[in-house]
């Protein structure tokens, strides 16, 4: 379960920001890879979409694992 | 009854302030600004008063409509950073117009021109007014605070109006929601100096905070939601409509949604790279951008959507016929 969420996370990263080519490990931090505040929370949106969860509106996840910990949180 | 859009107005700072200019008493630069938001240039007040720009940009809505100010049963006013705690800012623009009507503000932040609109609406409805100017008048710049790089840099001010008469197709569709949540975006009040008050010492500034993740996310959710329900509502596809005539918070914000509704770029309009959010005057001024332009034709239908502080969201379809 926790695998397949993590790679459901990064494969929404990717396609909502373009992130083909990067390697996105769970200690990767967001800011790294171009994720900003805005684009965090875009990211945070599609997961809602995808997942049919809602995350808490002032979550501010600075790495991977963090973003798939909130998502995990919700299932 | 409903309304028609007859005469659009508007008027903007002389005065323009680059993320330069900005980056050299803040940290911050061009480049953080501009991805971040869109934004290039803001106007800014200097020398003029907003009732000034207000009366200005009433003015030019006069002209545009082939109006005279004795013509008018009605000014509303939209703001929340007027020049007056009282009276309205709708009142100081009377006075200089030189109207006998009744006026008022609405306060709903930078939704404001929907809601005024649709005050408006209700007094063509019960048959109270023939002719209405319903305008948006902004000095955010009075309300930031100027160390606060992650706000200051976002707004701007300024002023637009039109002029709406009784009859016509207008509004097709109106939905207003209050989401009641002040702390995520609020400029508390004055303070006073009354000698009865505890708190008085432990008041905070009167200058805007907001939590950005927050309100982007409101934001982008609410005019989604909103634009579905427009459409369920309706029957009419977002492919039918020709403009629309977003608030202008941040490019980012434009962009998420134009992506999550698929919206066609070259039908959202855009002043955010060289005004900045003027709170409730976004709209208006578009509108007056685009009518100038000559972009709004006869049977155009337009989407206006504002969304902020309430936080509140108001979104209205119009169909443009100008006389």
């Amino acid at each position: 379960m926790a695998e397949s969420t993590f790679d459901c996370v990064v494969a929404i990263l990717k396609d909502q920001e373009g992130l083909d080519d990067v390697e996105l490990k769970p200690e990767t931090k967001l800011s790294e890879v171009g994720l900003d505040s805005m684009a965090t929370v875009e990211a945070v949106m599609a997961c809602e979409d995808e997942f049919g969860i809602e995350i808490d509106p002032e979550a501010n996840p600075q790495t991977i694992q963090e973003f798939v910990d909130l998502v995990e949180a919700q299932l | 009854m409903a309304y028609t859009i007859i005469g659009c107005g508007s008027a903007l700072p002389e005065r323009t302030v680059t993320n330069d200019e900005l980056s050299g008493f803040l940290d911050t630069s061009d480049e953080w600004i501009r991805t971040r938001t869109g934004i290039e240039t803001r106007h800014v007040c200097t020398a003029e008063s907003l009732d000034e720009l207000a009366e200005a940009a009433c003015r030019n809505a006069l002209a545009s409509a082939g109006l005279e100010v004795s013509d008018i049963d009605l000014i509303v006013c939209s703001t929340t950073s007027g020049d007056h705690l009282m009276p309205a800012e709708a009142c100081a623009v009377a006075e200089r117009l030189g109207a006998a009507c009744p006026a008022f503000d609405v306060s709903a932040a930078c939704a404001g021109f929907v809601f005024a609109l649709d005050v408006a609406d209700g007094y063509f409805a019960r048959g109270r007014a023939k002719h209405a100017l319903i305008l948006s008048a902004e000095k955010m710049s009075r309300l930031m605070d100027w160390e606060d790089r992650t706000t200051c840099v976002l707004f701007g001010d300024g002023a637009a109006a039109v002029v709406a008469e009784a009859g016509g197709e207008s509004p097709i569709w109106t939905h207003l929601v209050t989401k009641p949540d002040v702390a995520s975006l609020d400029v508390p009040g004055l303070a006073g100096e009354s000698p009865f008050d505890e708190r008085r010492a432990e008041a905070p500034a009167s200058h805007l905070t907001m939590k950005g993740r927050k309100v982007f996310r409101f934001a982008v959710s609410s005019m989604e939601q909103e634009l579905k329900l427009l459409v369920a509502e309706t029957g009419i596809p977002l492919s039918a409509i020709d403009h629309f005539i977003f608030h202008q918070a941040n490019e980012r914000i434009l962009e998420s949604v134009c992506k999550r509704l698929d919206l066609p770029e070259e039908k959202v309009v855009r002043t955010i790279h060289e005004t900045g959010n003027i709170s409730s005057a976004c709209i208006a001024l578009a509108l007056d951008r685009l009518d100038r332009a000559g972009e709004l034709h006869e049977g155009d239908l337009a989407v206006l959507c504002g969304f902020g502080a309430g936080l509140d969201v108001g979104t209205c379809l119009i169909r443009w016929k100008k006389a």
